[in-house]
């Protein structure tokens, strides 16, 4: 076997772990927005959309976990974590209509605005917008010239 | 710069548990307040006075949960066939969490602009649609509302109203009807009725007021006499009946 193949060969597998790695998180997440599935969807199942909007917050997060995962240790996954944020900002305003949930209940209609709080929100997610610009900064600054 | 990361890490995740946390303390608030006998609304009373039509309806809140409750207020909007005839407004007191703040909640709307809006409310009984919304602040950052609408039977303050059994006496210058209503409406009827009388080219011929005082449900029926101008006297004649500066009815006299 020559020394190409072997450096091939333990490639593959160190990629092959890697993915597995990243699967067996993304799995355990699953299982935590299975659990806030259950507990949150007797008390909002009324909204509009939940269920949609539930599977793409879901989706979307597991997604970035899976490719964050896979991408640990390089500058990919501080840029990953700057499109999460952005991803979170548009989802959170879009989702919430702004901060205004409506919902109507024999004949009332239930309205919470949590304008300040959404707020609030897209302040965290800038927030973490910076902080992944640093992380990419520092990575950056470190890794070998080539 | 791994230091300022790392501080910038933990800011976030101190950030995020407390903006997840307020959302649903303040609903575990909200159910604490809602179990129990923590929300009470009392009879409602009616009054009529000054033109100004009042419910008023005393409320008692005990604040169980673990935040303030403020800007609370009851907003009541009716209509008729699409038309907005009122709109009232009623603030609470900020209820601080852990006590209980008895308060009453007023509405007060003006007579004359219902009835600008709709003069057949005066006379006629109608089906009107109440949109009632309580909103409030808890935490001082999540606002709640509660919006309801249901149909309302308006009776008329002065329903049937009707003016007959006309005599002129062409002597003494007097001219004497009956007037005859019932009230229909959920409040006393109390003020002036003024009645004047107008020639076919719209002039006065003679006026006099009544004080009335009707209370709700009961008929009302007056024998009225009114002195007369016989010069501006014509064959025609009409009778005009105004209260709170509203003309409620007309009506033309052949004599």
């Amino acid at each position: 076997m020559s020394e190409f193949e072997l450096q091939h060969g333990l490639n593959r597998r160190r990629l092959g772990l890697r993915v597995a790695k990243a699967l067996l998180k993304t799995a355990a997440y699953a299982v935590f927005w299975l659990i806030v599935w259950f507990l949150t969807s007797m008390l909002l199942a009324s909204f509009p959309e939940y269920f949609k909007l539930f599977s793409v917050l879901a989706g979307g997060l597991l997604f970035f976990t899976f490719a964050m995962a896979l991408a640990e240790g390089t500058i990919y996954q501080h840029i990953l974590v700057i499109i999460r944020a952005f991803f979170l900002i548009v989802y959170l305003a879009y989702a919430t209509h702004g901060g205004v949930l409506t919902i109507n209940l024999e004949g009332l209609a239930f309205t919470v605005e949590f304008v300040p709080l959404l707020a609030l929100m897209i302040m965290i997610n800038l927030l973490e917008i910076a902080w992944g610009m640093l992380q990419a900064l520092e990575f950056a600054a470190k890794s070998p010239k080539d | 710069m791994r230091l300022t990361i790392k501080a910038l890490g933990w800011i976030i995740i101190l950030l995020w548990i407390i903006t997840l946390t307020l959302p649903f303390s303040a609903a575990l608030s909200l159910l604490k307040l809602a179990e129990g006998r923590n929300l009470g609304v009392q009879e409602p009373t009616f009054t009529f006075s000054n033109g100004n039509i009042s419910i008023t309806m005393p409320v008692y809140i005990n604040n169980t949960g673990f935040y303030d409750i403020t800007e609370a207020n009851v907003k009541i909007r009716i209509w008729k066939e699409n038309v907005a005839i009122a709109d009232m407004l009623a603030s609470l007191p900020e209820i601080p969490a852990g006590q209980m703040v008895n308060a009453s909640c007023t509405f007060t709307t003006n007579f004359r602009e219902i009835f600008q809006k709709d003069r057949t409310l005066l006379t006629k009984d109608a089906n009107l649609n109440v949109n009632a919304t309580l909103r409030f602040q808890v935490a001082h950052l999540i606002a709640f509302s509660i919006a309801r609408v249901f149909p309302t039977q308006w009776g008329a303050p002065f329903h049937n109203l009707t003016v007959y059994g006309e005599t002129y006496n062409s002597t003494g210058h007097v001219l004497s009807f009956y007037i005859s209503f019932n009230n229909h409406a959920f409040f006393s009827i109390s003020g002036f009725l003024t009645v004047g009388i107008f020639n076919s080219a719209g002039e006065t011929v003679g006026m006099t007021s009544m004080d009335l005082n009707v209370p709700y449900g009961v008929s009302f029926m007056e024998f009225v006499e009114v002195a007369v101008d016989p010069s501006k006297m014509t064959g025609d004649i009409y009778v005009r009946l105004f209260f709170a500066d509203l003309e409620v009815f007309e009506r033309m006299i052949r004599l």
